[in-house]
């Protein structure tokens, strides 16, 4: 391999048969004489512009169907011919200088062109040389060396992270992976689970109980997640009254003085709250306003008058203080009532985070454009990280993230993707540059990601995801099943 | 004998029995021994590639002054052609050489041959190359020798030509071999040559090209010679554009050019060929020892069993294709000589683009 070409962050390099180089492999470009070397990563592999190539194609065409014949050719010239006819243009993109074999921040430095060595950097190399695999190791998978690549928890701790690609390509299987490594080291986990893809984490794929299953547990909104209005908080429950049922402005603070009417009574029941608005004197509409919303969340089930039957997020908590995941089960629950069971959710975790009660927690978010109102989304990324919200958004529509997400994300685990515009939306992420996330993304196969930010200490990574031996639950209910 | 001649097989005349397989077109082991041996010579020496220029073409008409056309009567006799289907091989041959480089003592060059045949509805050919060579002051009059020695069978003396005309010297004597094999293995056949007949010159002696005649005569081949360009001129017109009104295909005969007096002399016939419609025409030298009847009869079996492409026959345009050289190619010779000899490669400085920035073009001068 030779230096052949520089421009801006981009390097070309030319590369011959047999150096068995592909796109996402690093190269590390030393001067020995210097004693330092660039690390690059090849985003693009295209045919050399070798001259007299176009007329070697035509010629060869004239063979395919009515001319044959055959070389005689005793020096075997043409196997340097062909060498030549066969040679890459490699475009690798400037990820880090080393200096001494160690990482070092100039990244100003440029290679001779004659002087320098190129050569292939192997992936354990590269994590060593970066310490990626160091601190609390959870293990993705394996790299194209079949070496396992693991990142540290920590890169994941107080950061935002979006796990994205196209369907089918094991999106939620990276998101259980990295679920089950949080809950490792005692993290406390919060899944919000639109299809109940993550009930069954605590059970192995024969469906006998796994290490995680006093670890995992599933909370099915008017199931076992109940909750009275005695344990709500008032901003809470403004917030679900206005952000999820829409509640206008004038009836907010007539529900506002109900509310502190039952307080002084003590009398927080569904019934109590149904009978004071009733008998509230107000305007017949905002009555009208608040009775519709009431019975939204009486025939939620999410609420009960039965303190037996009634749960608390606190208490879930304290059973996964040693580490552990909330699974809140949304399948089967309605677009309304999912939003009640988050807006509570969230609320009650910033309440809870608020007054220490818990040190931090990963929340991971299946499809949150389905539940999330707007204004959490920048909520979620500035102020409920720094209360110790830490979130992994899993999608497969990247466009229905903002681009102010993707650019403050730590990290994203990048998925197949061969839609142009999703491409263009998911490279507007901050960690890389767009040409690397447009050209490896597209080519990934299923089950391998593109790992993005200080996960990987912002050398980008391909990765096969390894396998979980877990009940998945994420299958496509079908109709032609097989009966074999 | 010729030791070429002695290794084909004259008893298996069937009908197409072009070169089954490289037995019947063995190279002598000398040829790629001087190969091998010329390259031998430059080890460890330095190497300037050649920028890549456009592939030496042989000396086509080399004789091409003769026969001369003087003030004398002339005649312009059109031949009206139809294709006659008659099933008959055609086969041709070309050669093509190109300079790779310099080395401190002398050139490196490449040579390479091709012959296209056409059985039915087929083209085959049999790619012969490349064959790079170092020539130096030293060794180019012994390389020289060799090459007339074993293709030309001829032990006369002839002084070897400078460096810079080596390459198209040596390819004018493989092409001269090629079709000594093809002469030798065709029959009943049409054998088209890239040139004329032109005879005399230093690789092409009368009694070579005689004895290629010949031997493809005997073998009931005609040999057809297609040049692309000419500078016979006749009344001060290019000879190829003398193609008057008729309708193509057809061909010009000039009745009444005297006889070449010199030691350069056509052995063929002279015609413009015109056998498509478009712009282009060609001197064709049909071998003067076939009678008349049956040159024009070949021409019509030309037409009636080969592709003509702007009245140039298919198979020979292949020929040429093979044989040539393209740039990648070029890089690849320039990398296996630099591999083989560990030669050091070098780029002088481009004296013409020193002198005369942009407007130095061309080949370093």
């Amino acid at each position: 391999m030779r230096l052949y070409k520089k421009e801006g962050n981009t390097i070309q390099i030319l590369s011959f048969p047999g150096d068995n180089v592909e796109k996402g492999d690093y190269l590390l470009i030393e001067d020995p004489k210097v004693s330092k070397g660039l690390i690059t990563q090849v985003i693009d592999v295209q045919f050399a512009n070798v001259p007299g190539i176009l007329e070697e194609l035509l010629r060869d065409s004239t063979t395919d169907q009515h001319v044959h014949g055959e070389n005689f050719d005793p020096l075997e010239v043409s196997s340097h011919i062909n060498y030549i006819q066969d040679a890459w243009m490699l475009l690798c993109k400037i990820r880090g200088t080393t200096q001494d074999r160690k990482l070092c921040e100039n990244n100003s430095w440029f290679p001779s062109r004659f002087q320098s060595k190129v050569k292939k950097l192997p992936i354990t190399s590269l994590l060593t040389f970066a310490k990626i695999s160091e601190g609390l190791p959870i293990n993705i998978g394996e790299t194209k060396e079949t070496s396992a690549l693991t990142i540290d928890a920590h890169a994941l701790d107080g950061k935002l992270n979006i796990v994205t690609g196209k369907k089918e390509t094991g999106k939620s299987h990276l998101s259980k992976l990295l679920v089950l490594g949080l809950i490792d080291y005692g993290a406390p986990v919060v899944v919000l689970d639109l299809n109940g893809e993550y009930v069954n984490l605590g059970f192995s794929s024969k469906g006998e109980k796994n290490e995680y299953y006093g670890r995992v547990h599933v909370l099915t909104p008017g199931g076992n997640l109940k909750v009275s209005l005695a344990q709500m908080d008032l901003r809470v429950m403004l917030n679900i009254l206005v952000h999820a049922l829409d509640l206008p402005g004038t009836s907010t603070r007539e529900f506002r003085r109900i509310w502190r009417f039952l307080q002084q009574r003590r009398a927080f029941t569904l019934h109590e709250l149904g009978e004071a608005i009733r008998n509230w004197n107000c305007n017949q509409h905002v009555r009208d306003a608040l009775f519709s919303r009431y019975y939204s969340l009486l025939n939620s089930g999410f609420f009960t008058d039965n303190l037996a039957e009634a749960t608390t997020l606190e208490d879930f908590f304290q059973r996964i203080r040693n580490g552990g995941a909330l699974v809140i089960n949304l399948r089967d629950v309605s677009s309304v009532d999912r939003q009640i069971v988050v807006e509570y959710t969230l609320g009650k975790l910033v309440e809870l985070l608020t007054q220490w009660e818990i040190r931090a927690v990963f929340l991971f978010a299946e499809e949150a454009h389905l539940y999330l109102r707007e204004t959490y989304w920048d909520d979620i990324v500035t102020r409920m990280r720094h209360f110790g919200v830490f979130t992994t958004f899993v999608t497969n529509q990247p466009d229905t993230i903002r681009e102010n997400i993707y650019r403050q994300a730590d990290n994203i685990f990048l998925f197949n993707f061969t839609n142009e515009r999703d491409l263009e939306t998911v490279s507007r992420a901050a960690r890389v540059d767009s040409e690397t996330v447009k050209s490896i993304a597209r080519d990934l196969p299923p089950h391998h990601c593109l790992i993005l930010g200080k996960a990987v200490k912002d050398f980008p990574m391909v990765a096969k995801v390894k396998a979980l031996d877990v009940q998945t639950m994420g299958q496509t209910r079908l109709f032609f099943t097989d009966k074999n | 004998m010729n030791l070429l001649i002695e290794q084909l097989h004259y008893t298996t005349t069937q009908k197409y029995n072009f070169p089954q397989s490289l037995e019947d077109l063995q190279l002598p082991q000398k040829f790629i021994e001087l190969s091998l041996r010329s390259m031998k010579s430059m080890e460890g020496e330095y190497f300037q590639p050649n920028e890549i220029t456009f592939n030496q073409s042989k000396m086509e008409n080399s004789g091409d002054a003769a026969p001369v056309f003087g003030n004398h009567s002339f005649t312009i006799e059109a031949i009206p052609l139809r294709p006659l289907l008659e099933d008959t091989p055609v086969a041709a041959v070309d050669v093509s050489s190109i300079k790779v480089g310099e080395t401190e003592t002398g050139i490196l060059c490449a040579i390479r041959g091709a012959i296209v045949w056409k059985e039915e509805s087929h083209y085959k050919y049999l790619r012969l190359g490349p064959f790079p060579f170092h020539i130096t002051e030293e060794n180019r009059k012994e390389i020289y020798t060799l090459f007339r020695h074993h293709y030309l069978e001829t032990s006369e003396e002839t002084s070897a030509p400078n460096l810079n005309n080596m390459q198209t010297r040596m390819g004018n004597l493989l092409e001269r071999w090629l079709q000594m094999g093809i002469s030798c293995s065709a029959h009943d056949s049409i054998i088209l040559w890239d040139g004329s007949l032109t005879a005399g010159t230093v690789d092409s002696p009368v009694n070579v090209v005689s004895q290629l005649l010949e031997i493809a005569r005997n073998r009931l081949n005609t040999v057809l010679a297609f040049s692309k360009t000419t500078h016979l001129r006749l009344f001060g017109h290019r000879l190829t554009d003398l193609v008057g009104k008729s309708q193509p295909p057809f061909l010009l005969q000039i009745n009444g050019f005297p006889m070449p007096s010199g030691p350069v002399f056509s052995l063929g016939n002279v015609y413009v060929a015109k056998l498509t419609h478009g712009i282009c025409s060609f001197r064709l030298d049909i071998d003067r020892k076939v009678p008349r009847e049956r040159g024009i009869e070949t021409v019509r079996k030309l037409l009636g069993n080969d592709l003509l492409l702007q009245g140039y026959p298919e198979t020979l345009r292949l020929a040429h294709i093979f044989s040539t050289f393209t740039a990648n190619e070029v890089i690849g010779i320039q990398r296996f000589i630099a591999q083989q000899c560990g030669l050091r490669t070098i780029t002088r400085p481009n004296v013409r683009r020193l002198l005369f920035g942009p407007f130095g073009k061309g080949s370093e001068g």
